[in-house]
């Protein structure tokens, strides 16, 4: 990489640096987005419920608090995006469950005071109602607050599909580049990485959980952030149908929350447990995985433990964890000029498209000039995903490509395809296929498919096999060649 | 006298024996078996440990690195260690049939490793 | 290749699908077709490279890969079409089959009758919950022992094992012999899940610890496995206070256990048993819908292979007689497990002919009576969970069955007064 330069430096390809950089490729502006990890949305993203356009947002809704306008004002904006993206949107509705006249109550005194503010929608429905329209959840509930609007995406693919946009649009985009230096210059910033130097002029400090270590890189410390770990169960395709709404109940105790919600793959996501943790500790801890687990039963008691097809953690970044974490970050900086931090921590991609608006009117403050560029095209084409295809289209594409013939993760019926496609658009680890293809993430987990997907991975890469990571750096998957122990012994 | 312990294979219940051996190394007595192929089998395992050996070779195959093989009958238990080293060096060059021999006579023992399964050119 | 007029279609062709495909050409059916979504046939037994398959099939103590040539070479003598490297996506309530390859494309089939002999997959990490961060490192057993025997890669010289199960069991000597430490083999119960004869010429002849009554509570390393945090358990599988210590290792085995393969199954709308994972059959291997049979490890998790074969046998055998239309004897009388038994199979029964039948027990138990309502019973000196129980039962008694459903169940032993 050596010296680049270049206008307007984004740190970070999460959610919400993918969607500054759309944003700016709109522009005749000369951008770079920096991604420390081998793919997109690796970080704070994907710990994610997958959930949009949070009901829970309109009803604790206060003008006055920056994320919940930033939410609000993404509402309208989030479906086009996902259409001109060409990535999943999907309507499901969210009920809230009512267990007792205590929690009625609540739920109506936070529907009046969402009304007052214009932020209607929400309907109460009766346990008939409710069991007709879910006949799985508790018989605990004697009714629910529904909320149609809310809908499930996929943010990873969210996020992926941004940077495609983005990159198509001229922004250069670095995966497994790591920002360890910025010094500040007459009206420049030297931003040194691990694989070279950035020249820029502005900086949008999008690190997700590394924002405030980026922002003391230039001693912007405007803000301390706390690192929350938050927890998120896997059920398997199964269970698809077992529920159609995103439910939630209110939390039995302080620090959790609980949610069911089907995800676009046809899966059911549950998730719990907000609680302070060590950042980088994306352990799952044995208590949360069975509180977790235990909530998600009360809102469907039916759900067996065998179901659990897998279940990660991960970390929100919180301004204030004392006051509410309704407080974000989207700011100038007050001590240094054009350098921009944006953390949101939940709900980081229900937010993203207004954010993204937000930071590209505080780059135009700060000095960046934002002239139209004429070429800019919204539309993102996602690659085929085969077994989505109707059979007529499915035999043209493999009678083009045979590799779309070949079956290599039987669980999602994943082809050798759409793997080697999915690596033309940058996956180069075992993580990167699975996020983009799907392949590793059905019921078995990657037992069938990763020697095949390894195989495909070293081909396409021209290295051999030992050198195929999990997730880039170190994590290699195979440490020895077959007999180079036994060698070693003679 | 000295005591060594061998679990028995022929069955579900897997007893759990012990031999006393005299210092001429004569089994003097078995406890703990519950049927007398039991004490058969666990007198045959102390006097003659044998294994069928299998692993892998090395193939000059690129697309098929590695040929299951086996030893045609039984080798002593001792001598795992050593056959591993020895196959070490053992290149299979395709074609190779089922049940051909890849290195006959391992360690002298008059006992021939051959091909599991088919090495295609 | 003509895919009209199929008679019988099998779908898989491991030691099950090889079985019944053979057998149901044997039995009469002129057109019979494997699919089969890997490069050559013999499933599973590529990998297997160690013996113990076939001692009762063919008398003979054989590899893998020599049971699976076996198959092979029949199944070519016999002139079964087969197709490799195809993959079938859907199966429909009537038996029509969507199958994609390379060469041809999307085919859809329309065979008389169906196999279903999909084998199982492992259980994963995510399904056991297992704490800890999520690093390179860590494999179901069934995919190291496809690295370390077919693709040529160990995958790490310092391996802990979770779950005593024959495959954990059989890798350990697998990754001991290929050089690498195996520093224990941690199973929760206390007894070990595989057979014993792997217990002694996989664990014991290398020295290798087995810790019972011990489970792994964390795993640490954040890019590649460090380590593992292990600890005693209680009678309730609960980990014990003060017990826990860490396990330096760059590689983790989990043998925790498989699953019935029944993706395709569920799409055909057949009837799966909650207490097997697999299909509900009679005693034809019929499944819930008419002329789709299954046999193999996808109806139930088999001990031996040869147990695998055969009754797939019985599938294809079934397979072909619905082919050629004929009659299959519709009584069913259902089996109930009882007392200590986690499942029978088949599930239903017809008492006009001689039926051989499969169960497993829950826990390990010691001198007890095998019973079947009235007409059976049986002293064993033992059951355990790991060796399944066959109980051959013949028409006569049988006929003694009154009910329309019948509990076989363990009579734990009785005390001494």
């Amino acid at each position: 990489m050596a010296q680049m330069e270049t206008e307007v430096l984004i740190i970070g390809g999460g959610v919400l640096g993918a969607a500054v950089a759309r944003e700016l490729s709109r522009y005749k502006v000369d951008a770079i987005l920096v991604e420390k990890e081998a793919d997109f949305g690796w970080g704070s993203t994907k710990t994610n419920m997958c959930i949009v356009c949070q009901g829970g947002d309109t009803l604790e809704f206060r003008p006055e608090y920056r994320r919940s306008k930033l939410v609000w004002d993404s509402m309208p904006l989030m479906e086009p995006l996902c259409q001109e993206l060409d990535v999943p949107f999907k309507k499901v509705g969210e009920l809230a469950l009512i267990r007792n006249n205590e929690e009625l109550s609540k739920f109506q005194k936070l529907k009046s005071r969402a009304e007052k503010l214009g932020l209607g929608g929400h309907q109460f429905i009766d346990q008939d109602t409710l069991r007709q329209m879910e006949p799985n959840v508790t018989r605990e509930a004697i009714g629910a607050l529904y909320d149609p609007h809310i809908a499930i995406v996929d943010p990873v693919r969210l996020t992926i599909a941004l940077i495609e946009n983005a990159s198509q649009n001229g922004v250069n985009v670095m995966r497994e580049t790591q920002v360890v230096r910025i010094s500040q210059e007459v009206n420049q910033f030297k931003v040194e990485t691990n694989r070279g130097s950035v020249m820029c002029r502005f900086i949008v400090n999008a690190a997700g959980t590394s924002v405030d270590k980026i922002a003391r890189l230039v001693n912007s410390d405007d803000f301390v952030l706390y690192p929350i770990r938050g927890y998120v169960g896997i059920l398997d395709k199964n269970l698809g149908g077992f529920i159609k709404h995103e439910i939630h109940m209110r939390p039995d105790a302080p620090g959790q929350m609980n949610i069911l919600t089907p995800s676009v793959h046809g899966n059911l996501f549950f998730g719990t447990t907000m609680q302070p943790g060590v950042r980088g500790d994306c352990s799952v801890k044995g208590r949360i995985a069975e509180i977790g687990f235990q909530n998600a039963r009360k809102i469907v008691p039916d759900l067996s433990e065998r179901d659990i097809i897998h279940s990660f953690a991960g970390f929100l970044m919180f301004r204030n964890w004392e006051v509410g974490w309704h407080e974000c970050v989207v700011q100038a900086s007050q001590k240094v000029p054009r350098f921009i931090s944006i953390c949101i921590g939940y709900p980081g991609v229900s937010a993203a498209p207004a954010a993204a608006h937000e930071v590209t009117d505080l780059l135009r403050r700060e000095g960046l000039k934002l002239e139209t560029d004429e070429s800019f095209s919204p539309f993102r084409k996602a690659s085929p995903v085969f077994n989505e295809l109707p059979e007529e289209q499915q035999k043209e594409l493999i009678a083009k490509n045979p590799r779309y013939g070949h079956a290599v993760c039987r669980c999602e019926t994943v082809s050798e395809g759409e793997i080697v496609e999915a690596m033309r658009h940058g996956a180069t680890t075992l993580d990167g296929v699975k996020f983009r293809t799907r392949a590793g993430m059905g019921r078995c987990q990657g037992g069938f498919c990763t020697p095949r997907v390894v195989k495909i991975l070293a081909r396409e890469l021209g290295l051999s096999e030992e050198k195929i990571t999990k997730k880039g750096r170190e994590s290699r998957l195979l440490l020895h060649k077959s007999k180079e122990l036994i060698e070693a012994q003679i | 006298m000295v005591e060594e312990n061998i679990v028995c294979i022929g069955c579900p219940l897997g007893c759990r024996t012990t031999l006393r051996i005299d210092r001429h190394g004569n089994v003097v007595k078995i406890t703990g078996y519950k049927c007398k192929e039991g004490r058969q089998y666990v007198l045959e395992e102390y006097h003659n440990p044998v294994r069928i050996f299998t692993t892998t070779v090395l193939t000059e195959k690129s697309s098929r690195p590695l040929l299951p093989v086996r030893t045609n009958r039984p080798i002593l238990k001792s001598r795992l260690k050593e056959a591993t080293l020895t196959l070490v060096r053992v290149r299979a060059k395709p074609p190779v049939r089922v049940g051909q021999v890849i290195l006959p006579n391992l360690l002298n023992s008059g006992v021939d490793v051959v091909a599991t399964d088919g090495l295609l050119e | 290749m003509n895919y009209s007029d199929i008679d019988v279609a099998v779908i898989g062709s491991g030691p099950a699908g090889m079985a019944a495909a053979i057998k149901a050409k044997e039995e009469g059916a002129e057109h019979v077709l494997i699919l089969e979504r890997q490069e050559q046939l013999g499933g599973l037994l590529h990998q297997c490279v160690h013996n113990g398959f076939g001692l009762f099939y063919f008398g003979q103590d054989l590899t893998g890969p020599e049971y699976g040539h076996r198959f092979a070479e029949k199944v070519k003598d016999l002139g079964i079409q087969v197709l490799l490297e195809t993959m079938v996506t859907r199966i429909s309530a009537d038996r029509q089959i969507t199958a994609v390859n390379n060469r041809e494309g999307v085919l859809c089939l329309m065979p008389r009758s169906l196999v279903l002999a999909m084998g199982c997959r492992e259980r994963s990490r995510g399904q056991l919950n297992l704490p800890g961060t999520r690093p390179a490192g860590i494999f179901t057993a069934g995919t190291a022992q496809r690295f370390v025997n077919v693709e040529g890669w160990i995958p790490g010289k310092k391996v802990v094992i979770l779950g005593s199960g024959d495959i954990g069991m059989i890798m350990a000597r697998r990754l001991t012999l290929e050089g690498a430490e195996v520093k224990a083999v941690v199973e929760i119960l206390p007894y070990i899940g595989g057979l014993t004869r792997n217990e002694v010429q996989c664990l014991h002849d290398f020295h290798i610890p087995l810790l019972l009554e011990h489970t792994i509570t964390e795993t640490h390393g954040q890019q590649r496995l460090e380590a593992v945090t292990i600890a005693k358990v209680n009678k309730d599988k609960k980990p014990v206070n003060g017990s826990h210590q860490m396990i330096e290792c760059d590689t983790l085995l989990l043998s925790v256990g498989l699953i019935p393969e029944n993706e395709l199954s569920r799409m055909a709308g057949v009837a799966l048993d909650p207490l097997t994972g697999g299909p509900g059959v009679d005693q034809w291997r019929e499944t819930s819908v008419s002329g789709i049979f299954a046999g193999g490890n996808v109806v139930h998790v088999h001990d031996l292979v040869d147990e695998v074969s055969w009754e797939a046998e019985i599938a294809g055998t079934s397979a072909a007689r619905f082919a050629k239309k004929e009659e299959l004897e519709k009584e069913k009388k259902i089996l109930k497990p009882g007392r200590n038994i986690r499942y029978v199979v088949p599930q239903t029964i017809s008492a006009q002919h001689d039926v051989t039948l499969y169960a497993r027990v829950k826990d390990m138990e010691e001198n007890v009576t095998l019973k079947m309502g009235d007409i059976f019973s049986k002293s064993l000196r033992v059951v355990k969970p790991g060796e399944m129980l066959k109980i051959d039962l013949s028409r006569s008694q049988l006929r003694q069955l009154k009910d329309d459903a019948v509990e076989l169940s363990i009579e734990g032993a009785k005390r001494r007064q």
